[in-house]
């Protein structure tokens, strides 16, 4: 092996382990997809709130393992308001003017930051130890190994407790169809608030691990936004855990496009990808066709 | 109330005198009073109402997300400053600034408008995001990051000061107002408002859903490349930074904020837009004019509290959102700090409160005040006329398959109508009637078999290609184009023939008195004859009535036969789909059977009702009845 494949391979596994948390990032998507046919186009928002939060936190002394969940509790509360205050209404009246009403949720939450915490990026502090672990030549830090382990704990945790919980059914029963659910005693509104918080949950998560890597700041809301809608489409937004593997896929391709082309080129592949997926095939790689019904 | 004010006067004549009154204004307004900065904000006004109008095109009216126009105006914008750098003559630097925008937003709109709502929005935006990086990173060309220099050219031999480039712009923002107005209200504008509704029956009419919402995306790009064109001329500056996600936003406040599917809309939204960055600068004034808009905000729900009900989300939110924007007019520090914010207030209120913009509410309080004489109704012509003359086969279907996953839906079905003839296709629910007439009409592609419509056969699964063949079908559960009026429902669908042609057929159906009336305010049995007359107005050849009796009323159902008998007599082939036994056995010459996806009898009505496989699928055979009998005893004992 010589020493440019190697350093191409070092690259391509730290896209893929970041590409895990776009995963997660996407997963929210997928969980307020299922239960109203609507997604936050504020969802990179609020993985920068919940990682602001996070830093806050632990600005006051809290240690990192407490200020994770408290964040993830702001992170479904945000997440919980955005269904309310945006998207119910919308989705009642049947038209499309959630999405504009989500980013101008996301807008708005992104002013709040600039004025509370400052327009600079910071850094994340975490308590793991300095350093990388080395495989056959490639190097992985440890925060990186957190945002691997992390992404898919979560996602493995939300999609057992949908499984094999009564809410989690209930939700799941929301979903295929709210009226029917109605019916049966569920209540629908109730479900569809639920996968709003647990999707802000999973984002704010999604920022505490990120932002050790990537630092925090307001700008980083607009673009993780769109990657991790390139992982959601290209999987399929019914898809469970194609997730993943678009996720990797996307992250290695966004490192090497840097590496190869420019800096400035690294999120090109990422929507041309998206492009061509919603073009090709809108279900996504391992979403299931739509029939359409008169 | 109210007084209301009877002037005589048709609403369009109303508008038209408005429209020109405006321009005149604002045109006279630089000779009255000189300044420069006011001249300039009055400029960019003028270049914000082309690019809004573009904007509303697809935003307003074909209620799509489009987060790519910025990227455009900016793609417009470096066009036509390249183009102004190699010392091309302006109007054709113009053109090149239309050129730069239109064809990139073609090749977005081609793989784009395939798609709805939240994934048209997702591919605009990736596009938006790609169209700046390409910006930055074509450093050779677009000078990157650091920006591209023009120097403002002449008109000809005419020199463009600050005066005269306004009034270019003004020029160019009348012509595009009136254009876009011709545009969205002819035929044109009717098809966009009725694909939103329905896209299933714009393509099953032969309207053509994607070609009209490409058209108005392509219109609305064009509109956004001679705005940006404009800006450089005017700027003389161009960043690829200012082109992206926050102008996005300012232009979507100013579409939704000013009115969606509306130049005056559009024009209001422009000033709001132009004006908005200089209020926050000036505190007092901004102040006041939140508290204003918050004590507009609070009246409707204290109307509701006082007639002592609980005021509704609606009503409550823009309230909150003001009083949000008002805490921070009157406590924040830095108010200039906190513009993203705000406007995300004004925004989250206006798309709440004020669903159809400023515009929208203005025209509500005019017509209220006004009494605007309505606009006469044509007399009625046409009517059901014979076919086309053929012989032979008008429909024939050749051994059609279609599985859904493990379900065969339609099992090998062949199905011959003769010209002229009226052929009733019964069977049990579920049995693949309506499938059938999908698989007919092209909504569905079948996996084997083939469909001929009078001689021709249409391209499988393509709505469209089936009704230029020659059909047309109603729909079991009704596609009815909702925006839309009576009349305008018929003279969407019309290939032939004008307004009078389309009152004939609402005569045909029994709908004249109703024309003026808006799909949404109809009743069921009402909009069931109207996808008749909706149908009948493509001229087919082959009728396709999908239940049409389903839910309606006997009177109704009376006026259904005599109607069907008429058609039937101009010499249309109908293929009808019925439930209502007595209706098929009077209107149909012959009767085919469907039973688990298969043809299982064919003949006369009463041959058909004798057959013993008939009265097997719709009531169970002995056998079958036995063998339950028999379980239900296992059980019991």
């Amino acid at each position: 092996m010589n020493a440019e494949f190697l350093a191409l391979a070092q690259m391509a596994v730290g896209g893929g382990l970041m590409g895990m948390a776009y995963a997660l990032v996407a997963y929210g998507f997928q969980l307020t997809y299922a239960a109203g046919k609507a997604v936050n186009f504020g969802q990179g928002e609020l993985v920068m709130l919940g990682a602001f939060t996070g830093l806050s936190l632990i600005g006051i002394g809290l240690p990192y393992w407490a200020a994770v969940p408290v964040a993830m509790v702001a992170g479904a509360a945000l997440g919980w308001f955005v269904e309310r205050a945006a998207v119910r209404l919308a989705l009642q009246q049947r038209n499309e003017g959630w999405i504009l009403l989500t980013i101008i949720v996301g807008l708005f939450g992104v002013s709040a930051a600039e004025n509370i915490w400052g327009r600079d990026d910071k850094p994340f502090p975490v308590p793991w130890p300095e350093g990388a672990l080395e495989f056959f030549g490639i190097s992985v830090t440890w925060p990186e190994l957190a945002i691997a382990s992390g992404a898919l704990g979560i996602m493995a945790l939300v999609e057992l407790a949908k499984r094999y919980t009564m809410l989690g059914i209930a939700v799941q029963a929301v979903s295929a169809d709210p009226d029917a659910a109605e019916l049966c005693g569920i209540r629908s509104k109730s479900a569809i608030s639920l996968s709003w918080a647990v999707s802000g949950a999973a984002a704010a998560f999604a920022g505490t691990i990120i932002a050790p890597v990537t630092t925090v700041g307001p700008t980083m809301a607009a673009a993780l936004t769109l990657k991790a809608f390139s992982v959601a489409v290209v999987a399929g937004l019914d898809s469970g855990f194609g997730l993943v593997l678009a996720g990797i896929a996307l992250g290695s391709a966004e490192n090497l496009s840097g590496f190869l082309l420019g800096s400035g080129w690294r999120e090109a592949p990422g929507l041309i990808l998206l492009i061509l997926a919603l073009a090709l095939r809108p279900q996504g790689i391992f979403g299931k066709k739509i029939i359409r019904k008169v | 109330m109210l007084v209301r004010v009877n002037l005589g006067l048709r609403e369009k004549t109303a508008e038209r005198v408005m429209r020109l009154t405006l321009f005149f204004c604002l045109a006279a307004l630089p000779l009255l009073w000189h300044g420069e900065y006011a001249l300039g904000l009055l400029t960019l006004m003028a270049v914000y109402g082309v690019l809004l109008i573009g904007l509303d095109a697809t935003v307003g009216y074909l209620g799509q997300i489009n987060l790519a126009h910025a990227a455009l105006f900016g793609l417009g914008a470096y066009g036509a400053a390249l183009a102004i750098q190699s010392e091309v003559p302006l109007p054709l630097a113009l053109l090149v600034g239309i050129a730069a925008a239109l064809i990139p937003g073609a090749v977005l709109a081609l793989p784009a408008l395939r798609l709805e709502g939240p994934q048209f929005a997702l591919s605009t935006l990736s596009f938006a995001t790609l169209t700046v990086i390409f910006l930055n990173e074509s450093e050779s060309v677009t000078n990157g990051a650091l920006g591209l220099s023009i120097i403002r050219p002449s008109l000809f031999t005419i020199v463009l000061n600050s005066t005269r480039f306004y009034w270019l712009c003004l020029l160019v923002l009348f012509v595009t107002w009136w254009a876009s107005q011709l545009l969205l209200r002819s035929r044109f504008g009717l098809a966009i408002e009725a694909l939103r509704d329905s896209p299933t029956a714009t393509d099953a009419l032969g309207i053509g859903t994607l070609r009209h919402k490409i058209l108005a995306f392509a219109w609305g790009s064009a509109l956004a490349g001679l705005a940006g064109a404009l800006h450089a001329i005017n700027f003389g500056y161009l960043q690829p930074a200012a082109f992206g996600y926050d102008l996005m936003v300012i232009l979507l406040l100013g579409v939704v904020f000013g009115g969606r599917r509306n130049q005056w809309g559009a024009f209001a939204g422009a000033a709001v837009v132009t004006m908005l960055p200089n209020l926050l600068s000036n505190r007092t004034l901004f102040s006041s004019l939140v508290t204003f808009g918050c004590l507009l905000a609070i009246v409707s729900p204290i109307r509701t509290l006082l007639s002592r009900k609980m005021p509704s989300f609606r009503q409550t939110a823009p309230v909150a959102a003001m009083g949000g924007a008002l805490a921070l007019a009157l406590f924040a520090s830095n108010v200039e700090e906190w513009r993203k914010g705000i406007f995300a207030l004004f925004l989250f209120a206006a798309v709440v409160g004020l669903p159809d913009g400023i515009a929208g509410a203005l025209t509500a309080i005019l017509r209220k005040v006004i009494c605007f004489a309505p606009d006469p109704l044509p007399v009625a012509t046409g009517g059901i006329q014979p076919a086309k003359n053929g012989a032979g086969l008008a429909l024939q279907a050749l051994n059609l398959c279609k599985s859904f996953g493990g379900v065969k839906a339609v099992d090998n079905v062949t199905l011959e109508i003769i010209t002229g003839e009226t052929h009733g296709l019964i069977g049990p629910n579920g049995s693949g009637k309506t499938t059938l007439v999908n698989l007919i009409s092209g909504l569905y592609k079948a996996d084997s078999g083939s469909v001929e419509i009078s001689g021709v056969r249409p391209i499988p699964g393509s709505l469209m290609s089936a009704c230029s063949a020659g059909s047309a079908r109603t729909f079991q559960n009704l596609q009815p184009f909702s925006g839309l009026t009576a009349l305008e429902s018929i003279m969407v669908c019309q290939r032939y023939g004008g307004i009078s042609e389309a009152m004939g057929w609402l005569h045909v159906v029994g709908l004249e008195a109703k024309a003026r009336l808006r799909c949404s305010e109809m009743s069921y049995g009402d909009l069931r004859f109207l996808e008749i007359a909706r149908a009948l107005a493509t001229r087919p050849y082959v009728l396709m009535l999908d239940e049409p009796a389903a839910g309606m009323s006997k009177p109704d159902i009376i006026r259904l036969v005599d109607l069907v008998t008429s058609i039937k007599r101009a010499g249309i082939t109908i293929l009808l789909i019925e439930h209502h036994q007595d209706v098929v056995a009077e209107l149909c010459d012959r009767v085919s059977v469907m039973d688990g996806g298969q043809l299982i009898a064919l003949g006369t009505s009463d041959q058909v009702r004798r057959n013993p496989k008939v009265i097997e699928a719709y009531l169970g055979s002995d056998e079958t009845a036995i063998q339950a009998k028999s379980e239900i005893g296992a059980q019991l004992c």
